[in-house]
């Protein structure tokens, strides 16, 4: 990713908004008694976007923030989204992205992960009431409902940064030839 | 080149990872940094905007999900109303009785009935935490407000949780449903005592623990706050906030206590409004 000043504004945006609509819409509309979670979606495709370095960034950012505005142990949020960022650009680094289906199956399966690495980290912190088996059923339900919002996201945000992608650039490039003037 | 590059990258992925690990060292037991509270304060009026343009598209989704959920929940209501139909004749005639004899005693301005000490706070949900292990809310209300850390938060339904940090025109509630929360409750009309802890992942189950296994508790009896003062210490709470239901009463033999599982009476998935019980008198 070329990371121009206005490039990083429109990361510094993108991880805004996705924390504000994380907090004021997704969390609080629940489908199957279970509230979808964007924030790894976000950070995955932005390190699929952007590389293993953009991902790890964009996952510290976006949790932090997410701590800050809760109120929660900085830096727990932070880990996991970092985590789930830096995998996700490193795939991306390593394997070409040819299907269109491999970025949302991406987004559900580290979305699992992310998942799982919050209740990690939570039970690292240490968890003071009984944990019921239903939490199985919320981490299966975020994955699949990150499979279908990872459509919208991943293509959206792409279209946003075009600009900075380097495999975009590349091809941009090669289109104005003309030939017999 | 490459190489360089590498490891660039792997300085950045180890500085962030330990930056990670300090700020939990560093914060993990703080109920709110300066950090926090600034941050929050800049973003509390993002989060009212948002919240309140993203409402319509919210009610949009629920109305999608209640209809998908209220052919199961029809038949189960029409029970639960006849129900409580008796019991609302039966607590018309308990308020009368309750109100000869609070003249009788002369209670009416004791400490430990001072819901009258409180001045309520109405205020929005703008906010909500993303995983199940965190249970909390953000609402528009804060020590502007009068809004106070401790104080306790009520829905229209019963009791949501308590103010666990308030900035300038925000405020954080932890919820009953939150891991970290414990409440003392009382079942009524039999007055047997214990603390309520959630589950963690199941919003729509608590659990009253240390009940004495010999007292009897029933499905459908209410569980409301105990608010016990004792030897200058108080309950957070005051008396008589509902809670909820129980929903089971199973006795686990050869143990002194029991368990016992309600449900709560404030829709924790879907709060709106909540006020703030504020300026309460505490130990």
């Amino acid at each position: 990713m070329i990371v121009t000043p206005q490039i990083f504004a429109r990361l510094a945006a993108i991880a805004v908004l996705a924390v504000l609509l994380q907090l004021s819409f997704f969390s609080r509309v629940e489908f199957l008694h279970t509230s979808a979670d964007i924030l790894p979606i976000v950070v995955v495709s932005l390190g699929l976007l952007g590389g293993s370095m953009a991902g790890a960034v964009a996952g510290f950012s976006i949790g932090f923030l997410v701590d800050c505005l809760l109120v929660a142990p900085l830096g727990g949020s932070s880990l996991v989204l970092l985590g789930v960022g830096y995998l996700a650009g490193l795939f991306r680094e390593r394997f070409e992205v040819q299907s269109a289906l491999l970025p949302p199956l991406l987004c559900m399966g580290l979305t699992l992960v992310a998942e799982l690495g919050f209740a990690a980290v939570q039970v690292m912190l240490g968890v003071d009431a009984p944990v019921s088996t239903l939490i199985v059923r919320d981490l299966l339900l975020k994955s699949i409902f990150a499979f279908f919002l990872a459509w919208p996201i991943y293509y959206g945000l792409r279209r946003l940064l075009r600009p900075a992608l380097v495999e975009e650039a590349k091809v941009s490039r090669r289109q104005p030839t003309v030939l017999g003037t | 080149m490459y190489r360089k590059q590498v490891r660039r990258r792997r300085a950045v992925l180890a500085l962030l990872v330990i930056s990670s690990f300090l700020l939990l060292t560093i914060t993990y037991g703080q109920t709110s940094g300066g950090l926090q509270s600034g941050v929050s304060t800049i973003f509390s009026p993002l989060q009212s905007v948002a919240d309140r343009a993203l409402k319509p598209a919210r009610d949009m989704v629920g109305w999608f999900d209640k209809t998908f959920e209220a052919r199961g929940e029809n038949s189960r209501l029409e029970d639960e109303l006849t129900v409580a139909r008796r019991k609302a004749v039966a607590g018309q005639e308990a308020l009368q009785e309750n109100a000869q004899l609070r003249k009788l005693v002369g209670l009416d301005g004791a400490p430990a009935l001072a819901e009258s000490a409180y001045a309520p706070v109405v205020a929005r949900v703008i906010g909500r935490s993303p995983t199940v292990w965190h249970s909390t809310v953000t609402i528009d209300a804060g020590t502007g407000d009068g809004v106070h850390v401790d104080d306790p938060v009520i829905s229209g339904d019963g009791l949501v949780g308590l103010i666990a940090s308030a900035q300038g025109g925000s405020a954080q509630v932890t919820l009953i449903t939150d891991h970290t929360s414990a409440v003392t409750a009382k079942v009524v009309p039999a007055g047997v005592q214990g603390v309520i802890k959630p589950e963690v992942g199941d919003p729509q189950d608590l659990v009253l623990d240390f009940i004495d296994s010999s007292k009897d508790v029933h499905r459908g009896q209410a569980v409301v706050t105990a608010g016990w003062r004792a030897q200058g210490l108080a309950s957070l709470f005051p008396p008589g906030l509902p809670i909820g239901e129980v929903t089971d009463a199973s006795i686990v033999e050869q143990e002194a206590s029991q368990q016992v599982h309600l449900r709560p009476y404030a829709d924790i998935a879907d709060l709106d409004l909540v006020q703030v019980l504020t300026g309460g008198s505490r130990g």
